[in-house]
């Protein structure tokens, strides 16, 4: 590899009026599906352009053609003017494309410089890889994205936010032309964010053109110069971020407006007390917690990372062990502390990470959504089929769940619509409280309203809501009164009309 | 099952509730290799040949019963071999000792039952990974089954009802292919009807999940793990009954042909995903070929070749298979 990118721009001068990328007409076909039909999609040098669109839009086709994961089957793609033809990720990363996909591409075990050099070790005379050259060049590296990260470190050791650096590293070590991010914030903290942004904004500096692919509304409106978005496979717009509201976008991406958010049907909450915790502590976060939760209301938990909100939720349904303290369900204690229990008494966990402890992927919709109710269904320890599919069914209907059939594999769903499915089965089981923990995390614009009707639902038909989570607006807009927490304490309760965003960061930072 | 994890086909032609489409790969095998082997042999399709290999299936079948439950929690046993000749000889020996069958059978089944439970407690409590807790297992009772006895543990008492179990016949059916047949019927409406069986899928596709749903996820893999101890129980008498003794050498490798019928048979390693019926195809197929090279007059080393060959291949078709379904 020659490694000339300590000094960029030296070899090939970046002409501002060359697109970095170019890509016409691509056409991207499954079986039975239409991926990507005619789309467009051009980068110039040293822009950042957000890629946007709800899940299934083409979003990730299309990065993974730029990757070279998939082949296009229709269109041209153009290196600064010169068409090109990418096969593999190999051909991808020569062209100077570099993916940074949500699931980090490093080998954890090997140090941070090693893998900045995976594809080709610089050697010395003797041929055996010149170590002391990959560290120094490492260290180059970071100093040119404007971060630090020790060369040394073993790459699994360093939080994701690091890693993606390393990739970032990767890219410039690649001279890479093009950098694509995908949902690089999804797990990240707000510092974490904000320095991403900074090194995200120096790549521009070098003439880097920039994809940043994203959900969020307020980071795009924040990083991009331009914002490009994708609905069904097709291309919808191509803007410059200015010329955007809020509104304009939600409305390009979903296809239509959405009048309300955070509509609310429920009434007043009632003042029976359906959980009431008190001085819960657990071995590593949690400290004395205590607060009580209401038939009807949705009581929302916020905080910043790791102020325990998570914990909390996984310790008062019983999943996890705690050290001292009571839970209680419509006035029953929650002992032994384990979820069978929890279950019996009526309070359940809506999962912040469907895909490991919510979802179970390879099986059929209606055998997700009966799992905690497989028991109504059984005569003589047999399951009634037939009863079964109807009462799945039902909820199919109620809640237009989005699946070809009941038998579908719950992972072919969109994130929105397993999201239903998991609300359906504990509905199906019937629960007195419900703890949502980061109830759209992962879900489209479009499907976040629809969650949020349901969690407005549950409350007016008498479930305690205790939702967990990290959106502000979704906390502002849903909960009836707000819980603060910070470092595993709770700061502050307080009732939607007295609750400020000042107060409530104030409460978050302790 | 299997037909319902792979429906993204919505048509469910009739006979679609047996056959998944990954046994109909299987199907396919079998039937090119009767065919095959019957025009090279037409001794093949004789009446005592076809019987010789129901008979044996039946151990492998036995033992693939208890292990299809398992594999589909995502948890596998390989100490299931060396247990088949522990067990053999220890009720041999209760058998000489007591004159009584059902004591010997008895003790087998407490003895393959509480290896089981061992194992299970092993993996759900102590968290060692089930590869690894089971092949320590088997080390041991390997060993162990020397410490009990250097030599085979001869019949002593002739027992007629013992000597039935592995030599005898209902009709023209010899009885441990109607022993194989009843616990395979057993075991897969347990996990094609009832809830116990929905809860072995559940928890080999998402532990997590289960547990959440308040279902005691621990419990379901200790089951499956002492099924399988019980079923190896079962063939081990068997298995010394045939051999007229307990014989410390036998079972051994046992173990990999039990699991790759399983595998065979389209059940996932990772769990939740599997069927009996394949696993039935799968015991038919490694057993059909290993009959045909005894009557084709091939070299019996063949016997480990050829099916290892069929492993790769039939799990490959299945990948093609499933990347043509999937987009």
């Amino acid at each position: 590899m020659s490694v000339d990118f300590l000094h960029p721009g030296e070899g090939a001068a970046i002409e501002k009026d060359v697109p970095a990328l170019e890509l016409r007409g691509i056409d991207k076909r499954f079986p039975g599906v239409v991926a990507l039909d005619n789309v467009d999609f051009t980068l110039e040098p040293g822009k950042i352009h957000a890629l946007m669109g709800e899940n299934g839009a083409g979003k990730s086709t299309l990065i993974k053609i730029m990757a070279g994961v998939y082949g296009k089957d229709a269109g041209t793609i153009r290196m600064r003017g010169r068409e090109v033809d990418i096969k593999s990720p190999r051909d991808s990363l020569k062209e100077g494309i570099k993916v940074v996909f949500q699931e980090i591409a490093l080998i954890s075990e090997f140090t941070v410089a090693e893998n900045i050099f995976l594809e080709g070790y610089p050697t010395g005379k003797t041929g055996s890889i010149d170590w002391k050259k990959i560290r120094a060049d490492s260290a180059a590296l970071f100093n040119r994205i404007g971060f630090n990260v020790d060369p040394a470190a073993r790459t699994g050791s360093l939080p994701v936010s690091q890693q993606q650096m390393v990739e970032i590293a990767r890219a410039l070590a690649h001279e890479a032309r093009v950098v694509v991010m995908d949902e690089p914030t999804s797990s990240l903290t707000p510092n974490e964010v904000s320095l991403l942004f900074t090194v995200i904004r120096r790549l521009a500096s070098l003439g880097i053109a920039v994809v940043y692919v994203s959900h969020k509304l307020d980071e795009v409106f924040e990083i991009a110069d331009t914002v490009t978005v994708l609905r069904d496979g097709r291309h919808i717009s191509t803007k410059p971020v200015g010329e955007h509201t809020n509104d304009t976008l939600i409305q390009d991406m979903i296809g239509r407006r959405i009048d309300n958010l955070f509509p609310r049907q429920r009434g007043a909450a009632g003042s029976k007390i359906a959980l009431s915790v008190e001085k819960l502590s657990t071995a590593k976060k949690l400290d004395d917690v205590s607060f009580e939760a209401r038939a009807g209301e949705v009581l929302g938990f916020f905080g910043l990372m790791g102020a325990g909100r998570t914990e909390l939720a996984k310790a008062i349904v019983g999943y996890d062990p705690i050290t001292a303290g009571t839970i209680s369900v419509d006035g029953q204690r929650l002992t032994p502390h384990d979820t069978r229990t929890g279950v019996r008494l009526g309070i359940g966990l809506l999962t912040e990470d469907r895909k490991s402890e919510g979802l179970m992927g390879e099986l059929p919709v209606y055998q997700n959504a009966s799992l905690a109710s497989l028991g109504a269904f059984a005569r003589m320890g047999f399951v009634d089929t037939a009863k079964e599919h109807r009462a799945v069914q039902d909820y199919v209907d109620r809640f237009r769940i989005k699946t070809p059939s009941l038998f579908q594999q719950v992972k072919n769903l969109s994130g929105g619509n397993q999201q239903k499915v998991l609300i359906s089965r504990w509905l199906m089981r019937g629960l007195k409280v419900i703890v949502v923990d980061e109830p759209t995390r992962g879900i489209d614009v479009g499907a976040k309203s629809e969650i949020f009707a349901l969690i407005d639902r549950l409350a007016g038909e008498g479930l305690a809501v205790v939702m967990m989570t990290s959106e502000m607006p979704e906390l502002l807009g849903l909960a009836d009164r707000i819980a603060v927490m910070c470092e595993g304490r709770l700061t502050a309760i307080m009732s939607r009309d007295e609750a400020t965003q000042e107060k409530i960061l104030n409460a978050a930072i302790g | 099952m299997s037909e319902l994890t792979h429906a993204s086909a919505p048509k469910r032609f009739i006979g679609g509730q047996l056959l998944g489409s990954s046994q109909l790969v299987l199907c396919i095998i079998l039937a090119v290799l009767c065919i095959a082997i019957s025009i090279a042999a037409p001794q093949f399709y004789s009446e005592a040949n076809i019987i010789a290999i129901l008979r044996q299936c039946a151990l492998v079948l036995i033992v693939a019963s208890g292990m299809t439950m398992l594999i589909i929690t995502a948890e596998v046993d390989l100490s299931v071999g060396a247990s088949l000749a522990f067990v053999g000889c220890i009720g041999m020996a209760v058998l000489n000792s007591t004159h009584s069958l059902a004591l010997g059978m008895l003790t087998a089944l407490a003895f393959a039952g509480g290896v089981g439970l061992f194992n299970g407690l092993v993996v759900t409590r102590l968290r060692v990974n089930s590869l690894i807790a089971t092949i320590g297992t088997m080390m041991m009772l390997q060993g162990g089954v020397y410490l009990f006895t250097r030599e085979a543990v001869q019949n002593h008492n002739q027992l007629a009802s013992f000597t039935d179990l592995g030599a005898g016949y209902v009709g023209p059916v010899p009885v441990p292919v109607i022993l194989a047949a009843l616990i395979f019927v057993v075991a897969y409406v347990t996990l094609r009807f009832t809830t116990l069986g929905r809860y072995l899928y559940a928890v080999g596709a998402n532990e997590k999940a289960v547990r959440l749903s308040g279902v005691r996820s621990e419990r379901l893999k200790l089951f499956a793990f002492v099924v399988t101890g019980l079923c190896v129980g079962v063939a081990g008498m068997i298995l010394s009954s045939l051999m007229n003794a307990g014989q410390p050498t036998a079972g051994r490798g046992f173990e990999l042909t039990v699991i790759a019928a399983v595998i065979l048979g389209g059940t996932s390693l990772l769990g939740g995903r599997g069927s009996l019926f394949g696993t039935l195809l799968g015991v038919l197929v490694l057993k059909v070929i290993d009959n045909g090279i005894i009557i084709l007059g091939w070299n019996q080393d063949l016997q480990m070749v050829v099916p290892g060959v069929v492993i790769i291949l039939a799990t490959y078709l299945d990948i093609i298979r499933n990347r043509a379904n999937v987009r």
